[in-house]
């Protein structure tokens, strides 16, 4: 409880994929006759299906993932796919994501489980006049009807098969939290001291994102694979817009993702990612534009620029420099 | 593990050799780490190499720094053994048993493309030669080095810096207590609920510190001083959640965006275009007005280290820079002033703006060699 009342982190569901149980059988079973070589590339292609558009070097992370069962860390600059990685990994195994999203604070009580103390407070009143011995009671204001499962418990109560665990912006949260997860994740089990042990049935594939505002425990990293995100080549880029927005004009979605490339050379604080480039190419096709030009550019600066000095750095560098020509 | 990569050309024995190759290039990798990649290599198989590199650089890096290192050393081990080592095959098969993984290691570090530093050496003498250097190098004035030198020095602090921080970061505390509760604000918090303790206070603990101001001094008399300390505030920002760093000459400016997240490399690159003035004038006590003007936000009287590192020859008013310093001090948990100077044998902090500036600071150190800087360690 304490005085973050109202802060729960987020959890997302998705949908199973049921398209993708073949990759999942080929990919996760002991048994299977296809090679490594195979399996990255169904990998590779199955996010594609799911509108992720990845490398061979990440899929091969992802695919070691399955085989080692290692939590995979991912870095990267804030818009280029962290989170979106372990969506497209949950539909792809067909599995739920459960997602955990890290702050400043952020404490056991909110991330693993709580009492529901008004609840039991309740309880107590109501079995005042009752004949339950205060063994009954105690037992019964400690079970499963007051507690509320918070992300990491529940990632390790799943009843069918393992779900993903996001745990998203891992650097924002403190030391202590920190070295609390490096426990769960070695031994994948929670005590909790009026229950006793629960420990995993199906242990949880781990993502864990950061953006590096912090440098992470030495502990906590080695116990990870690790695959760092740059940003994508324009051809990669052209790909992802392609994708994503498939509506899309070639010849529009050449401009926008060239302006941007050429921006992100700019030195700005806060350079745009690939989920800029998107909301940029959807914000002019809302506006109608067919092209490019100093008009559209300005018009949609608020998706690109997302800092008043890189709003000047951007004008200062010319058009001619940003519309490539 | 043998039985189980199939691939004759990449046996278990050579992702050790190759994990212990890495290792001596600077990468972090333990028994852990060798086991990780044997494991990652079994799993992957016989198979394209660009899958193994993928695999690998996964299991053996843990940051971007880490990646661009793997990517070197990847490069250097397996194009060493396709080409080198081919024609040289009876020479490496006749050492195989015993100390084949030193002394293949040992040539390809020799031959690899960035060993400048040792160069020079022969392979019998290279340990032995190799530690005094760096003895010396390590005590050397950053001011009297020669360019060769200072070369090998950097490759030295780069890697002494990381292990550092490294260290730092593994001294962080334990602990997943939450404080303890405040029974009196409990109470009086509760007092609504008719006296129930629904929502319970705690009593904070002092917070370490985990912010890191600073200010480096790039002026003409900081030069021969202050590319060497601009990498040790980048190694240094690993350290602290929040690092705010400023350069100053005449003029206060910020370089804290073109540092964080961003690879040294890249972050000097962009340093040298900086408008800053390097190597201009100085003016102590005015960058830290414009500095209380502007920036005072950044400091916490609870957590924050405040880090100077210059000289002390000011060409302003000595007043002025102690009203300033002593602003910035009620401020901050702690005051760090290191100067290159007092490394020298009979300098005594006699400028008008030093010893103006010394009753508000809390520690007081050297910064002319690679030893003071290591040695800053204890107050961070």
């Amino acid at each position: 409880m304490g005085g973050n009342e109202g802060i729960v982190p987020r959890e997302v569901l998705t949908q199973p994929e049921p398209a993708c149980s073949r990759i999942i059988t080929m990919v996760t079973s002991e048994h299977s006759h296809s090679s490594a070589g195979q399996c990255v590339d169904a990998i590779v292609s199955g996010f594609e299906r799911l509108g992720y558009v990845t490398d061979r070097s990440l899929a091969t992370t992802v695919f070691l993932v399955t085989k080692l069962r290692k939590p995979i860390l991912v870095e990267g600059h804030a818009g280029l796919g962290k989170t979106e990685l372990a969506k497209a990994f949950a539909s792809l195994l067909g599995t739920r994501l459960i997602r955990l999203q890290c702050y400043e604070g952020l404490d056991v009580s909110s991330a693993v489980y709580e009492w529901n103390y008004q609840k039991q407070l309740l309880a107590i009143r109501i079995e005042e006049q009752s004949k339950q011995t205060v063994e009954e009671k105690e037992r019964h204001i400690f079970s499963h009807e007051f507690l509320l499962e918070r992300p990491l418990l529940q990632s390790i109560r799943a009843e069918d098969q393992s779900p993903v665990l996001l745990i998203d912006e891992i650097d924002r949260a403190d030391e202590a939290f920190e070295a609390f997860l490096l426990e769960l994740l070695s031994d994948f089990q929670i005590t909790i001291p009026e229950m006793g042990t629960i420990r995993a049935k199906h242990v949880p594939f781990v993502v864990l994102t950061s953006n590096r505002s912090r440098e992470l425990g030495d502990a906590l990293k080695r116990r990870c694979l690790y695959q760092w995100i740059d940003y994508p080549s324009l051809e990669k880029e052209m790909t992802i817009v392609r994708t994503r927005l498939p509506q899309i004009e070639e010849r529009l979605a050449r401009q926008v993702v060239g302006y941007v490339q050429t921006v992100r050379r700019l030195n700005l604080s806060k350079p745009p990612g690939v989920a800029e480039t998107l909301d940029c190419a959807e914000a002019l096709m809302a506006l109608g534009k067919k092209q490019l030009d100093e008009e559209a550019i300005r018009e949609t600066m608020g998706s690109i620029s997302k800092a008043v000095e890189d709003d000047a750095r951007i004008k200062n560098a010319g058009m001619s420099t940003l519309l490539n020509q | 593990m043998n039985s189980r990569t199939a691939n004759p050309s990449i046996t278990a024995e050579t992702i050790v050799e190759f994990c212990r190759f890495a290792r001596e290039r600077g990468l972090p990798v333990s028994v852990k780490e060798t086991l990780g990649a044997l494991e990652a290599a079994a799993a992957l198989g016989p198979g394209r190499t660009d899958d193994l590199r993928f695999g690998l650089r996964s299991v053996l890096c843990s940051s971007m720094e880490d990646w661009d290192l793997f990517e070197e050393c990847f490069q250097a081990f397996w194009n060493d053994t396709s080409e080198v080592s081919t024609p040289k095959q009876p020479h490496v098969r006749d050492t195989r048993r015993s100390e084949i993984s030193v002394h293949t290691a040992r040539s390809m570090i020799t031959s690899g493309s960035s060993g400048e530093d040792v160069s020079s050496e022969q392979e019998g003498v290279q340990a032995v030669a190799g530690a005094s250097i760096r003895e010396r190098l390590a005590k050397a004035d950053f001011s009297t080095l020669q360019q060769a030198d200072m070369e090998a020095l950097e490759q030295i602090a780069l890697r002494l810096f990381r292990q550092m921080a490294r260290r730092l970061a593994r001294r962080r505390r334990i602990s997943t207590a939450r404080g303890q509760v405040d029974l009196r604000r409990t109470i009086r918090r509760n007092i609504s609920h008719g006296g129930e303790p629904i929502s319970l206070r705690f009593r904070e603990r002092r917070p370490r510190p985990h912010r890191l101001v600073t200010l480096l001094d790039i002026s003409g008399s900081m030069s021969p001083y202050s590319v060497f300390l601009v990498k040790f505030l980048f190694a240094l920002q690993k350290h602290f959640r929040h690092v705010d760093t400023f350069l100053f000459s005449t003029s206060l400016v910020e370089i804290t965006p073109l540092f964080r997240g961003r690879r040294l490399r890249d972050a000097l690159r962009d340093l040298s275009q900086l408008p800053a003035g390097w190597a201009g004038g100085t003016s102590i006590g005015g960058s830290l007005r414009e500095f209380n003007q502007f920036h005072h936000r950044k400091l916490r009287s609870g957590d924050t280290l405040f880090l100077m590192l210059s000289d002390g020859w000011d060409t302003g008013s000595p007043g002025v820079l102690a009203a300033e310093l002593a602003r910035v001090k009620r401020q901050v948990r702690r005051v760090i002033w290191l100067n290159p100077l007092l490394g020298l044998k009979d300098y005594q902090p006699l400028t008008a703006g030093m010893s103006a500036a010394l009753p508000h600071i809390d520690v007081f150190a050297a910064a002319h060699n690679l030893e003071s800087l290591l040695a800053l360690e204890k107050y961070l």
